[in-house]
């Protein structure tokens, strides 16, 4: 039986009249490719922040790797949460590579007087993330772009630095929030080896996107999400082939 | 001390004392809520609104008339041209609130100093007196000009609602506070309904400025505290809300002149920072009371901006 | 000569004020605009203890730093919560709220401020003297500035100014930071303080206020936000320009309101022609 890393008991989250998670459980396991689908509004990226933290649930509970995951975003990305935003929010003054190194779970640099005194051993570790990031980059083919201000990429390559800094935190937990949304070609393939990748490295990948053939080629399993609530889970297959949730998905759509 | 013709007299002496206090804020408020612009250029625009009038009544023995004239035309024109040459420049490369806070509060100062070379440092009154005719009512003492600065700013917030209310301009106004760009779709000009929110403000400033400089002495330095308590106001009073900004104005005048009943006097500028200091920290979005029917809409707004975000 | 030393003394000080400030609006995109009350706090505190107790002017100075980072600290753990427009209105509540009770407070000395403060070194070369201890100072301030944000905290606190939520995602907690870069940079303010009340032998709480703050602010801005030199040339600039006129034998009422004017016209010149400050590059995902 493979590892359970994350797994949601009742979460329930409302603002104000809105109930945006409505009791929902929820389990991934290492090696898992969970895709995440619904129409706008569902609750999709909002299951994310409450997973990494962004927000508090009213209710329930949230275990990563058998532990209770608790605490703000900081705490949560230090046990182990991973994740991505849909519009990258990448450091725009930032290069890639600086980028890259705000990411790493272990941060010897984090008090000013260490960093001020700046010591060999603080040294050695800088030079081992700074060879880890550009292991990342190498990676995903963009090893070129370490100098460059990321504002200046194109679109599509800033879509996969923002995959490759979370990347850098090397937790159980990948949440990655529409990785896809206006990534084409050459990107297209290599954000899907790097989730393939991943997952056989023993993460456990959740993915929300629009793209349902990219969740098909890649997802083992799907959850359809409406209103805050889990309508099914299933093969991607079953999911997409059930007349109920195509109107409900491609009806809000059109609305 | 709990005499209540006394208790009285302090009421309507610190409702008259408001009046410019609440001109101030009001132009401050209107301006952040249709440009978004935290414009400390109001602290130059009222000292040169003063000095205009202090200048072409003493110097020039200009009539009344012609120097408020010219002291609204001289307040309206630099208005208009700092928001075509400079705030409009900024907005353009879209600055940061940081580099319009600079300017705004940089200009205020270089007229200062202009003013300071031209005028000196010695306070001023826009008449060589500044006593008015008091009568007695019911054992309160009202003067002439508690009557004037009441019935002034009644009739320009007044005259402000109506505009607002029933001019299309008024409601261009609204439509651009709102939302400029969904404004310009509709083909409303952001600029134009800017420059009339500026002359409006330079209105009500030299309203304000007139009610102050005929009561107490102006130096260049005195607009800039003025400023402050507009500031203050405006954000107890929740921004983009320009009469219950006005209101707060009004309580907040209250409140200093109630105040001398407990603390000495010299301690009552202290109880304003205390206050706003007070209201941003418990209430970092303006008072909650005064947006209740804003605050589904708002809460939601803020929940799927996070949540896109 | 002792014009130019106490010129030079005035610009090192500017220089410590700036380049703190710098850490937290330009790298830490705080916008506090409180700093002139730190500058103060070290200021008072160094020249009230001098006055009454008479102990070494390096103890004065060192509890000076100390009431300013321990009022930065409450400032922060207060107000931090809130951001943007709304730190800068608050912090300016802060600044103006000291600075009256300052004003009013008995053995602040008041308006009239503090003007019995002990010679230190005294002597020929006194002006000389202190401009050497504040050119060091100064320097210290801007090495550690330097080295802290080249490494990785001032890596995390970049990330943070750009986009906090994605920096606190990465595992790096923003508010430690912030409270820990305002500190640092409201201790070298009250460092500033202390050579100030010693150099001068005066202080008043007109020295303090919001025009105070703009005169750093805008050294920091035109110098050049979230760079190392930027702020120390726009302290020089900044502090050089205006003194020139004093060589014209103007009437002293007049030299005042005139340096004002030059100030206020450079920083709308810089404002307008070099937006990006005078040491940044202008690339627009700089701009703050």
């Amino acid at each position: 039986m493979r590892q359970e890393v994350l797994r949601l008991e009742n979460v329930c989250k409302r603002f104000g009249g809105i109930v945006v998670a409505d009791n929902i459980s929820l389990s991934l396991h290492a090696g898992d490719v969970l895709g995440l689908i619904g129409p706008n509004g569902a609750g999709k990226s909002t299951l994310f922040n409450l997973i990494s933290g962004l927000f508090r649930p009213d209710t329930g509970r949230i275990y990563l790797e058998g532990q209770l995951l608790t605490g703000p975003l900081h705490r949560r990305a230090r046990a182990g949460v991973a994740r991505t935003w849909q519009h990258m929010r990448l450091f725009r003054t930032m290069t890639v590579l600086e980028n890259m190194l705000v990411g790493p779970r272990e941060y010897p640099g984090e008090s000013m007087l260490r960093s001020m005194a700046d010591t060999g051993s603080l040294r050695r570790a800088e030079a081992a993330a700074r060879n880890r990031a550009m292991h990342v980059l190498e990676r995903m083919g963009l090893a070129h772009t370490a100098g460059t201000i990321v504002v200046d990429l194109p679109f599509g390559q800033q879509k996969l630095i923002g995959v490759a800094r979370a990347l850098m935190n090397d937790g159980r937990c990948l949440l990655l929030d529409e990785p896809m949304a206006g990534v084409e070609g050459s990107n297209y393939e290599t954000m899907q080896r790097i989730v393939r990748d991943e997952a056989a490295a023993g993460r456990a990948v959740c993915v929300v996107e629009h793209n349902v053939s990219f969740i098909k080629d890649l997802c083992t399993e799907a959850v359809f999400m409406s209103y805050g609530r889990i309508l099914q889970r299933g093969s991607v297959d079953d999911l997409t082939q059930s007349r109920e949730l195509t109107e409900l998905y491609f009806g809000a759509a059109d609305a | 001390m709990t005499d209540p013709v006394i208790l009285l007299q302090i009421l309507w002496t610190g409702i008259a004392m408001s009046s410019y206090f609440v001109l101030f804020t009001v132009a401050f408020a209107l301006t952040l809520k249709v440009e978004k612009l935290w414009n400390f250029a109001q602290a130059g625009l009222m000292g040169i609104a003063f000095y205009t009038m202090f200048w072409s009544l003493n110097a020039a023995n200009w009539p009344v008339w012609a120097g408020i004239s010219a002291s609204v035309i001289l307040t309206a024109g630099v208005t208009i041209g700092v928001e075509i040459w400079a705030i409009d420049v900024l907005r353009r490369r879209h600055s940061s609130g940081l580099i319009f806070f600079i300017f705004t509060l940089i200009f205020s100062q270089f007229v200062a100093f202009l003013l300071t070379l031209l005028f000196g440092t010695e306070p001023e009154t826009i008449f060589p007196s500044v006593m008015s005719p008091v009568r007695i009512v019911g054992g309160i003492a009202i003067s002439d000009w508690d009557l004037q600065a009441v019935g002034l700013t009644l009739g320009m917030l007044i005259a402000l609602y109506l505009l607002i209310r029933f001019t299309r301009d008024g409601q261009f106004m609204l439509a651009v506070a709102d939302n400029e760009k969904l404004a310009g779709i509709y083909g409303i000009s952001a600029r134009r309904v800017y420059i009339l929110s500026g002359v409006i403000s330079a209105v009500l400033i030299v309203a304000g400025i007139w009610l102050y400089g005929t009561r107490a002495g102006v130096t260049p330095d005195v607009p800039v505290g003025l400023i402050l308590t507009a500031v203050i106001a405006t954000l107890i009073g929740g921004l983009g809300r320009v009469f219950s900004a006005a209101i707060v104005a009004v309580g907040l005048a209250l409140l200093q002149s109630f105040s001398i009943l407990f603390i000495s006097s010299k301690w009552q500028a202290l109880l304003l920072y205390g206050v706003l200091f007070c209201a941003l920290l418990l209430f970092p979005r303006g008072i909650p009371a005064w947006r209740w029917r804003r605050v589904r809409p708002v809460a939601k707004s803020a929940a799927t901006a996070q949540a896109g975000g | 000569m002792e014009y130019l030393a106490s010129t030079g003394v005035l610009i090192g000080i500017y220089i410590i004020l700036a380049t703190s400030y710098n850490l937290i609006i330009g790298y830490g995109g705080l916008n506090t605009i409180a700093h002139p009350i730190f500058f103060a706090l070290g200021a008072y505190t160094a020249a009230l203890l001098g006055i009454d107790t008479g102990l070494p002017a390096v103890i004065c100075i060192a509890a000076g730093i100390g009431v300013a980072v321990v009022a930065s600290v409450a400032l922060a753990v207060t107000t931090l919560r809130v951001s943007g427009d709304y730190l800068l209105i608050a912090s300016l509540g802060f600044q103006l709220g000291l600075l009256q009770a300052v004003n009013n407070l008995d053995f602040t000395g008041g308006p009239a401020g503090l003007s019995n403060i002990p010679l230190t070194l005294g002597g020929p070369a006194r002006g000389w003297l202190y401009l050497m201890i504040t050119a060091a100072l100064a320097l210290v301030v801007i090495w550690l500035a330097q080295r802290s944000m080249a490494g990785p905290f001032g890596r995390a606190v970049r990330a943070m100014r750009d986009d906090e939520v994605a920096c606190a995602a990465l595992g790096r907690g923003p508010f430690a930071m912030k409270v820990v870069i305002f500190a640092f940079g409201c201790g070298a303010a009250g460092l500033a303080g202390g050579m100030y009340a010693y150099y001068y032998q005066y202080i008043s709480p007109e020295q303090f206020n919001v025009a105070q703050s703009a005169t750093i602010l805008t050294m920091v801005v035109l110098g050049g936000l979230g760079t190392i030199w930027g702020p120390v040339i726009g302290a020089f600039v900044l502090v050089a320009l205006p003194q020139a006129i004093t060589f014209l034998q103007l009437p002293s009422s007049l030299v005042g309101p005139l340096q004002g004017l030059i100030f206020t016209s450079l920083v709308i010149v810089f404002l307008f022609l070099r937006p990006q400050g005078l040491v940044g590059t202008p690339v627009a995902g700089a701009a703050p």
